[in-house]
């Protein structure tokens, strides 16, 4: 038993997290009986879902799959969950194959779906995950006690016996996180978790998803989100998706840097006579204050074009008080997709 | 071990969905109660004698009691495989559950399982009525009609697990229940005996379960018939469960293969 277990252990933890090599998906339209009489042999419509994805999320990453809908967030999430196959490629979740050892990817895996319907809406909090405790295998012990501690931390005590329907979004969407790490899965898959919530209950669990599952648990958090603003506070590293293909992976600043454009500056110079013109940058000065002028310097790539714009604006007599390059946000690099025309 | 425990799991879950809804407790064993008076009364406007061929001998009013009570356990026993599995996707419960590492046979078992022990109960209230109406029932006999019902559930269970896997794939329009549940009422013997008719009516009827089990159990129950009575009927079931019990998981293992396929899976 003990050499059968080795071999197991060693390849979960010499695997990442999760693993994706050249993951397909092709779903095939239903045709209508209308359709098949008037057109016995033609093909039925081929949708991608997702073409061709590889991706690899270490261990203890909160990673971000960031996309329009449509994009294949979903897709992709329910691949790793086991609830579909790919057409292509391999998926892994903790080096586990989701096609061949699904029963093993579910032990290690939680889901977390957006949709509030996927409880007993007339049964309690606390009896849904009983229920919910015992088919991933736990004991009825383990489960009550399991139970206990998660509505605990989630800060579901007083409501554990109230009937599911009388819970509110933020409620709800916290149960459900409850449940997925009643198994205390090493690996949390979040399917846009605040979709339905609030701008206060939205803060509240974007805090909870960070601090409590992702630095003191040390989960494996991957989270899809069309929310640029929720990936860009949250996410380490980030798949932008659309239309199934990943566009562009990395950290954020990776990502923008990947981009073609110009680099963002914000520069205060103080006593500069005349802003220095130049193809490689434009400036967009604000009103001057006390001879200090603030600059939003857009500048060519390269790192030349920036020092010689510092050297103009030295050489125009100005003294440079502050210099910082600014990251763009993922609205802006979306923007910047968007120009290119990926999107 | 472990899948006693979910399975009672799904029990109790179910019994804290359906106490929730308490007027409709209660009033599906009023409807028991209205449904054997119905047949009383039918019974003696009928005043089918005893010697009526397929009767051998039973009052009729003993013999649709007793085919009430066994069809009502079958047909809801049957039904509840694939009507759970469509419930569980319109309600969005499935999806929840098939990320569990919970089989989906185990899930389509655990969610059938509270259907047949309320159908149990049902039987048990069928025949205290009938009991009371004064229906000689040979109570002795039951441990032997549990035998029946048994092998009886198995064979009705692969019917199920088939139909629950076109509810796995196809969503809607289950057609085994349709189908099976037509044919048991129309020829197995529900309501009148297959004898009475046409003959080509009555040899149909000998491809259904449920002719063998309404046989076996009525003449368990009213007759006093012994195991080896009853040995051509028990035969007979165990044969449908040798060849339904595969077909359906078979069947059920293709489904959800497919519908993973598909990304069907948890679509309603």
């Amino acid at each position: 038993m003990a050499t059968a277990a080795a071999p197991e252990a060693s390849r979960a933890s010499a695997s990442p997290a999760l693993r994706l090599t050249g993951v397909g998906k092709t779903y095939i339209k239903r045709r209508s009986l209308l359709e098949m009489a008037l057109h016995p042999w033609r093909r039925a419509e081929r949708v991608e879902g997702l073409v061709d994805v590889d991706l690899e999320v270490p261990r203890g990453m909160l990673y971000g799959l960031l996309g329009p809908n449509g994009a294949g967030k979903t897709t992709l999430l329910k691949i790793l969950a086991c609830l579909i196959l790919p057409t292509q490629g391999k998926a892994e979740v903790e080096g586990r194959d989701v096609a061949t050892e699904d029963q093993e990817v579910r032990r290690v895996i939680g889901f977390v779906t957006s949709d509030e319907r996927s409880f007993y809406w007339r049964v309690s909090g606390e009896d849904n995950l009983m229920f919910f405790a015992r088919l991933y295998g736990l004991s009825a012990a383990e489960a009550r006690r399991r139970t206990r501690d998660l509505l605990a931390a989630m800060e579901l005590e007083e409501v554990a016996k109230r009937q599911f329907m009388s819970y509110s979004s933020g409620m709800k969407q916290r149960l459900a996180i409850c449940r997925a790490l009643l198994h205390d899965p090493p690996v949390l898959c979040l399917d846009e978790p605040t979709r339905s919530l609030d701008p206060i209950a939205a803060k509240h669990l974007r805090q909870f998803i960070r601090q409590s599952l992702h630095r003191e648990r040390g989960k494996t958090i991957l989270l899809a989100t069309h929310n640029l603003q929720e990936a860009e506070d949250l996410c380490q590293r980030l798949a932008v998706l659309h239309r199934g293909r990943v566009l562009r992976e990395g950290a954020l600043h990776e990502i923008a840097a990947r981009l073609p454009g110009r680099e963002q500056y914000l520069i205060e110079v103080q006593g500069v006579a005349a802003l220095p013109n130049d193809p490689r940058w434009s400036l967009d000065p604000e009103p001057p204050r006390d001879g200090l002028v603030r600059l939003a310097a857009a500048v060519d790539r390269g790192g030349r074009p920036f020092s010689d714009l510092l050297q103009a604006l030295l050489a125009g007599g100005g003294t440079i008080v502050a210099c910082t390059r600014r990251e763009p946000g993922l609205q802006e690099v979306f923007d910047q997709m968007e120009r290119e025309g990926v999107r | 071990m472990k899948t006693l425990g979910i399975l009672l799991a799904f029990l109790k879950r179910d019994l804290l969905v359906e106490a929730s809804y308490r007027t409709s407790f209660v009033l599906q064993f009023t409807g028991i109660i209205m449904s054997v008076l119905i047949w009383r009364f039918v019974s003696l406007v009928m005043k089918a004698p005893a010697d009526t061929p397929g009767l051998e001998g039973m009052d009729y009013f003993a013999y649709v009691l007793l085919g009430l009570s066994f069809f009502h356990f079958l047909s809801s026993a049957l039904a509840s495989f694939s009507q759970k599995i469509r419930q569980e996707q319109m309600t969005g419960t499935l999806e929840a559950i098939l990320v569990t590492p919970t089989s989906p046979g185990t899930v389509v078992l655990g969610s059938a399982l509270w259907e047949f022990v309320m159908a149990s109960v049902k039987v048990a209230i069928y025949l205290a009525v009938g009991w009371g109406f004064g229906v000689a029932i040979r109570f002795e006999n039951l441990p032997l009609c549990l035998v029946v019902l048994a092998i009886t559930v198995l064979a009705f269970s692969g019917i199920g697990i088939l139909s629950a896997a076109f509810i796995f794939y196809l969503k809607r329009g289950d057609p085994i229940t349709y189908f099976v549940s037509s044919a048991s009422v129309l020829l197995g013997g529900v309501f009148y005996p297959p004898q009475d008719m046409w003959p080509w009516l009555e040899t149909l009827s000998r491809f259904l379960p449920v002719t063998y089990a309404l046989h076996a159990w009525r003449h368990a129950l009213l007759k006093g018939a012994t195991f080896r009575d009853l040995l051509p009927d028990i035969a007979a079931l165990l044969v449908f469960v040798a060849i339904l019990l595969p077909i359906g998981a078979l069947a059920f293992r293709f489904a959800i293969r497919k519908a993973r396929q598909e990304g069907s899976l948890v679509q309603y």
